[in-house]
């Protein structure tokens, strides 16, 4: 599941996808008859995806992550439109966080050769992109800023720490 | 064609992003029931207010014929306005007398034009032949004369103002003495009787009545009051400077004096 083979890839798709939709899906905090807490673990799925990956593949795969998760969620579309922009902006992240030296890009780089806090300020990232993007969609019309802004304030600290201990977990290779 | 290609290639990602976000919004607002919502609000706003807009320019656009069709409008509502009508009923007054056979009818009627001031006035009123208005009758106010119907329409007629140079009247005193009224086109206040015999003892403020001998207007009616005489040498006659009793140039309602007995007059009229 740490590996950056296809087959590694494909374990890791449908592994975080059970892993959403049977487990965190279940996670729904909230008071006053609106819940304002949710987990999301497509954003780790997006950035493990290996560092070589065409850029468009990335969109792609990630489009069908949230498909995938739209499939459990009864929301179609919704996941599948914020996996996308996490995918797309992934890349942008990528060049922001680029150490001095580059990526090693010949031989992928081990999840060990980037620093902790390289990998969560990466994760930190696309949670709060995905996390955004997911509400906007969610609530689709800029009136609705205020609960956007809450549910992403109190859904991306939650979701940003269980994606960092799985990644703390695995360390893996991207 | 290869510049185009390779753009698409060098934002592969971009052009894949934006295709599936598309695919996303389709897929959210058509099964999705709250987003769906939402998007029909949205987009029901927006068309509205660009509808708002085209309209506006639309409407700018063919100002010219929205104002035809105002003043065709506003035409055909000015016509509906009481002013506009031409009031059919007649107000005839006339005396019924058993003693007395009625001989002048008083048509009431409405001064609606008038000539700018000149020695030479017309003025319009609102009746015509329909109500029997005729040239030659006359037309006088609640306090004297205002003239003499010239030419009678179906529904108006001019009248020559008695302020006009080629009026004659055939005015008198009390002691039956009479002459010829005529106005010589300089004081609207004044006119002058020619032809009273100079031997005739008249004093300033002496009432001037019409004689009724031309049948145009009743008998006795007060025109005005002398001012002054001046007799004529090596004439005999006298003229006198008459004060009119009312004001013809400001008057708007008037009688038109009918009478009835002109045919039979017009007959025996005496020779000159």
């Amino acid at each position: 599941m740490g590996g950056v083979s296809n087959v590694s890839n494909l374990v890791r798709f449908f592994a975080l996808l059970i892993l959403q939709v049977f487990v965190f899906r279940q996670v729904r905090l909230g008071w006053g008859g609106a819940d304002y807490i949710f987990i999301f673990i497509a954003p780790l799925f997006i950035a493990l995806l290996p560092l070589r990956t065409p850029r468009p593949l990335v969109v792609i795969v990630a489009f069908l992550f949230g498909i995938g998760m739209d499939a459990f969620y009864g929301t179609l579309g919704v996941h599948a439109a914020a996996a996308t922009f996490a995918g797309y902006s992934r890349q942008f992240v990528l060049a922001y966080l680029e150490p001095r030296d580059g990526y090693k890009v010949k031989a992928s780089p081990d999840g060990k050769d980037l620093s902790l806090g390289w990998w969560i300020k990466y994760i930190g990232f696309l949670v709060g992109f995905y996390t955004v993007f997911y509400f906007s969609m969610e609530e689709f019309s800029p009136l609705f800023w205020k609960q956007i802004m809450l549910k992403s304030l109190f859904t991306i600290p939650l979701s940003w720490l269980i994606c960092s201990i799985i990644v703390t977990f695995f360390r893996p290779r991207i | 064609m290869e510049q185009i290609l390779r753009v698409f290639y060098n934002n592969g990602s971009f052009f894949t992003f934006i295709g599936l976000q598309l695919l996303c919004l389709y897929l959210i607002i058509n099964f999705n029931s709250t987003q769906s919502d939402i998007a029909a609000e949205t987009w029901s706003v927006r068309t509205g207010s660009v509808k708002d807009g085209l309209s506006y320019f639309q409407d700018y656009l063919d100002l010219r014929e929205q104002n035809e069709v105002q003043r065709r409008e506003i035409a055909r509502l000015k016509g509906l306005l009481p002013e506009a009508r031409y009031n059919t009923a007649a107000e005839l007054d006339s005396l019924t007398d058993d003693t007395f056979l009625q001989r002048y009818n008083f048509l009431s009627v409405n001064i609606v034009n008038r000539s700018p001031y000149n020695p030479n006035n017309n003025l319009v009123i609102d009746r015509g032949s329909t109500f029997n208005v005729q040239q030659g009758q006359g037309v006088v106010s609640n306090d004297g004369l205002i003239g003499i119907v010239d030419v009678s329409g179906n529904s108006h007629a001019r009248v020559i103002s008695i302020l006009h140079r080629a009026t004659r009247i055939s005015a008198g005193l009390r002691n039956n003495a009479f002459g010829t009224m005529l106005w010589d086109g300089l004081d609207p206040r004044r006119m002058t009787v020619t032809d009273i015999p100079d031997y005739v003892t008249v004093n300033a403020g002496d009432t001037i009545f019409t004689t009724g001998f031309s049948n145009v207007f009743p008998t006795a009616q007060v025109i005005g009051y002398v001012e002054t005489t001046a007799i004529q040498p090596g004439t005999g006659s006298q003229n006198l400077t008459v004060l009119l009793a009312n004001d013809p140039l400001t008057t708007t309602s008037a009688y038109v004096v009918q009478d009835l007995f002109k045919e039979e007059l017009s007959v025996l009229k005496p020779d000159n």
